[in-house]
């Protein structure tokens, strides 16, 4: 009895970090634009920039 | 930035100044003009300036609004005007990033619209734009409150509610499956409440979250006494839902699952729904960007002031610089330049416009510099009348799916009614108020509004995102439906089902010059005019010097050749300058002419030499096409404005026998409005402003990617790929699209009447109803998705 309710539990727990990201990515803008993103891998940072790298994530409200 | 090294300079002496230069490509270039005293080059070249001095008028105070700060960093999120791949967005994210005190910059290819952050102690918003237009990028504010902006707010709305949905759903159907399996096989009484319980707690958000506009719009619906397809969702997810938490608390079964997945459901084909309209407004978006917000205006005494299009109206007089786009339509004062106007007409080749010609607003002058007489304000350009046409469209509704919603509009209040009255009977008849309330939910659960709802509007979006892929594009719902009524194909010949430029078929020499055909191609070589260059195709040799050359507008060319005097063109010329012409060339001329050819008589010092017979031959894929729509039992018809002889010959290649010929565009709409009256529906296909009538007068007008924008206008599809077999695919796509919307109509009334008096006689549980109302939704859906397959 206990077992069951503790594992329903724990998937419920687990489905909820999924739903929070998914949260998270709406907001950000995540999946504003699918087009993009697939090019970003092919550019070469070949250059080492001046100044510390930075996160570089669109933050939006 | 990097510095240049002071060892890569180019620098020159030259007479005793030092140049500099940026290459030595451009040192050598100057060397030679230099050495062949040249030097006026230089002036003429300053005359013309390539460049963009609008760009000069980027303000960054127009952007303030736009600035969100926080604290030491500041964020503005702007429109570029200029991106046009993927390594644009690349280059600006780049070249921002290298400036100092830039925080992010990031580009939205989707949207064209950046979003850069800034410490706002080390660097200006203003340098910020000046880098942006400098690398040629016009950054601009965000306009609010546009149709895109509602779209795509609207879309991540229902992103957040259906992937919430999405959750809470799947978390429900693992309860949901203990349960259903308890019923079958028993299941102990703890289990179970605690099951029930845990499942109301998962549907509450699914319904009163994400299931919210539904309830909303039912609410404001109901108010209006105007009962819509919201009205039965909400209805049948609260029944379900209420009933379930009153079978809580008597022992009964639940159903949540019932209430929760209707919701998702829906929620996913508004989400589908709101994702294709956002992408069609951000192409109308797009569209008209093209159109600058400002031009030159050339003052009284010639000197060019930016102004605002507002304050520019009829008559008056703009200067377009090379690599600008012309502000508003109208016709050349002054100057000469090739334009680009591939995004009115598809062709790609730029069209050389000079004093007279006609130019339009959006397209782009490449090589030279234009002054243009505006001939109407902005909103009367043809860029703008396009982009109304297609707004229109999008708002158009397929007849049938007018059918589908006026049923749908008596289906609600039919069910409720229908429910009510089985609560009532059984009711009365003595069964206990949980078998009657069971059975009045099972009839609104079982009633499925979705499969009525998505039946048409589903398999038209399929079929119709399925032919743009194929680059046809079809401009609302009821156009697709009349294609797939189509009886009768017009086919205009010009263009359409011909090359639409003519070749050298016969050539005829009667003088005795030995190197005839090399002076001919010599001459024809420098016309415009397309007959030319098919003469000029003619010689694969050498070509020789031309000079005095001399374009007689509407009849042909004449030239000096090795102190000879040639001439080449049509019969009108020849009389024109008093050329004799003989009997036996006449003869041949009009056997040639017989044969649907066209005629172009060549001159050496005033003496006839020569002649050749030019045809405009079927295009390579007409056969195939025209084959594919015989296949399909459709009558065949060619229109054209040529004489019967070439009708005729083009008719009898291609194997049509209905030909019209001689007529001009109203000929060509009373054509159509004949077989229209005939009891045909008719479609017809062709590219030219002498199509334009015809076109608007058939119910289904086709122009191909390379017609003019007058055409594509007045047509209802627009096949972007020069292929004629995509007529075909067009023709057979439609017509299987409406087969499976009469199927899933079919499907769905047939459903509804079957199940219905079912769930009203008790037979069916509520756990069956909702089972059966939820394959019924996913057979409409999977027959509409079998469209995805051309």
């Amino acid at each position: 009895m206990t077992s069951t309710f503790f594992l329903i539990a724990l998937g419920f727990v687990i489905g909820l970090g999924g739903w929070a990201l998914f949260l998270w990515a709406v907001r950000n803008g995540q999946f504003d634009d699918a087009e993009a993103p697939k090019y970003r891998m092919l550019d070469d940072d070949d250059e080492v920039r001046n100044k510390p790298k930075k996160k570089t994530v669109k933050k939006e409200k | 930035m990097q510095e240049v090294p002071a060892s890569a300079a180019v620098t020159a002496v030259i007479d005793g100044k030092t140049r500099n230069f940026c290459c030595h490509g451009c040192l050598g270039a100057y060397e030679l003009i230099h050495s062949e005293s040249l030097d006026a080059f230089y002036k003429q070249r300053c005359d013309w300036q390539p460049g963009r001095p609008a760009f000069a008028s980027v303000d960054a105070r127009e952007f303030a609004g736009d600035i969100v700060t926080d604290g030491s960093t500041s964020r503005i999120e702007l429109l570029l005007s200029g991106i046009r791949c993927a390594s644009c967005v690349w280059l600006v994210e780049k070249v921002l990033g290298r400036l100092d005190g830039i925080v992010s910059a990031r580009v939205n290819y989707a949207t064209h619209r950046a979003t850069i952050e800034w410490r706002t102690d080390s660097i200006t918003l203003d340098t910020i734009l000046k880098t942006l237009s400098g690398i040629g990028y016009l950054p601009r504010p965000v306009r609010h409150g546009t149709q895109v902006e509602a779209f795509s707010a609207e879309k991540r709305d229902l992103l957040l509610r259906f992937g919430t949905a999405g959750f809470f759903s799947m978390q429900l159907m693992l309860i949901i499956a203990a349960l259903y399996a308890g019923f079958f096989q028993g299941i102990e009484s703890t289990y179970r409440l605690a099951f029930q319980l845990i499942s109301w707690a998962l549907a509450t958000p699914v319904l009163f979250y994400s299931g919210w506009p539904f309830i909303s719009n039912a609410v404001r619906s109901m108010r209006n006494l105007a009962l819509n397809m919201d009205v039965l969702v909400a209805l049948g997810s609260l029944a379900a839902y209420f009933y379930s938490v009153a079978m809580i608390f008597t022992g009964g079964e639940v159903f949540f699952d019932t209430s929760a997945m209707i919701v998702t459901f829906i929620l996913l084909g508004r989400f589908l729904e709101a994702g294709s309209r956002l992408k069609a407004g951000s192409a109308l978006a797009a569209l008209a960007d093209l159109q600058p917000r400002e031009a030159l205006l050339v003052g009284e005494n010639g000197q060019t002031s930016l102004a605002a299009l507002e304050r520019i109206g009829e008559g008056a007089l703009i200067e377009v610089l090379p690599g600008d786009r012309v502000p508003l339509d109208g016709s050349v004062a002054s100057g000469e330049a090739d334009v680009d106007e591939s995004m009115l007409t598809g062709e790609s080749a730029p069209v050389m416009k000079s004093s007279g010609s006609k130019v339009y607003a959006g397209t782009c002058a490449i090589t030279g510099r234009l002054r243009v007489r505006v001939s109407g304000d902005a909103k009367q350009t043809l860029l703008a009348s396009i982009i109304r046409t297609v707004e229109e469209a999008q708002a158009r509704k397929a007849p049938i799916q007018g059918m589908a919603d006026r049923i749908a509009g008596w289906f609600v209040p039919a069910i409720i009614l229908l429910a009510a009255a089985s609560f009532a009977w059984w009711h009365l008849a003595g069964a206990p108020l949980v078998t009657a309330l069971m059975n009045a939910v099972s009839v609104l659960v079982i009633a499925c509004p979705c499969a009525l709802g998505l039946a048409t509007p589903l398999a038209i979006l399929v079929g119709t995102t399925t032919l743009s892929r194929k680059g046809i594009l079809v401009r609302g719902g009821d156009i697709f439906e009349s294609v797939s009524r189509t009886t009768a194909v017009v086919l205009d010949k010009t263009g359409t089902i011909t090359r639409g430029t003519p070749t050298l078929t016969d050539t005829f020499s009667c003088g005795a010059t030995g190197n005839f055909m090399q002076c001919c191609a010599s001459l024809e070589i420098l016309s415009r005019h397309p007959a030319g260059r098919a003469i000029a195709e003619g010689w694969p040799g050498e070509i020789l010097r031309v000079e005095e050359f001399r374009t007689i507008p509407g009849m042909g060319v004449s030239g000096m050749i090795e102190g000879q005097a040639w001439l080449a063109g049509s019969r009108a010329l020849l009389e024109k300058e008093n050329i004799a012409i003989s009997d036996e060339c006449l003869a041949t001329s009009a056997r040639l002419e017989a044969s649907g050819k066209t005629t172009v008589f060549v001159s050496c010092d005033r003496k006839l030499t020569g002649l050749f017979g030019l045809i405009d031959e079927l295009r390579d894929d007409a056969g195939r096409m025209i084959g594919a729509l015989r296949s399909q039992g459709l009558r065949l018809m060619i229109l054209t404005g040529d004489n019967a002889g070439v009708a005729r010959y083009i008719a009898g290649k291609c194997g049509i026998t209905e030909v019209c010929s001689g007529l001009d565009p109203i000929g060509k709409a009373e054509a159509v409005r004949k077989l229209k009256s005939g009891g045909e529906t008719v479609l017809m296909a062709g590219d030219g402003i002498n199509d334009a009538p015809a076109l608007t007068e058939a119910d289904t007008g086709v122009t191909f990617g390379t017609a003019t924008g007058i055409a594509i206008e007045s047509a209802g599809i627009t096949i972007m790929n020069d292929d004629l077999e995509l007529l075909g695919t067009l023709l057979a796509h439609s017509r299987k699209s409406f087969a499976v919307i009469r199927q899933n109509l079919a499907w769905a009334f047939g459903y509804n009447l079957i199940a219905v008096p079912l769930a009203i006689t008790g037979i069916l549980h509520p756990i069956v109803s909702a089972l059966l109302m939820a394959t019924s939704s996913l057979v409409v859906v999977s027959n509409s998705l079998r469209l995805r397959k051309i």
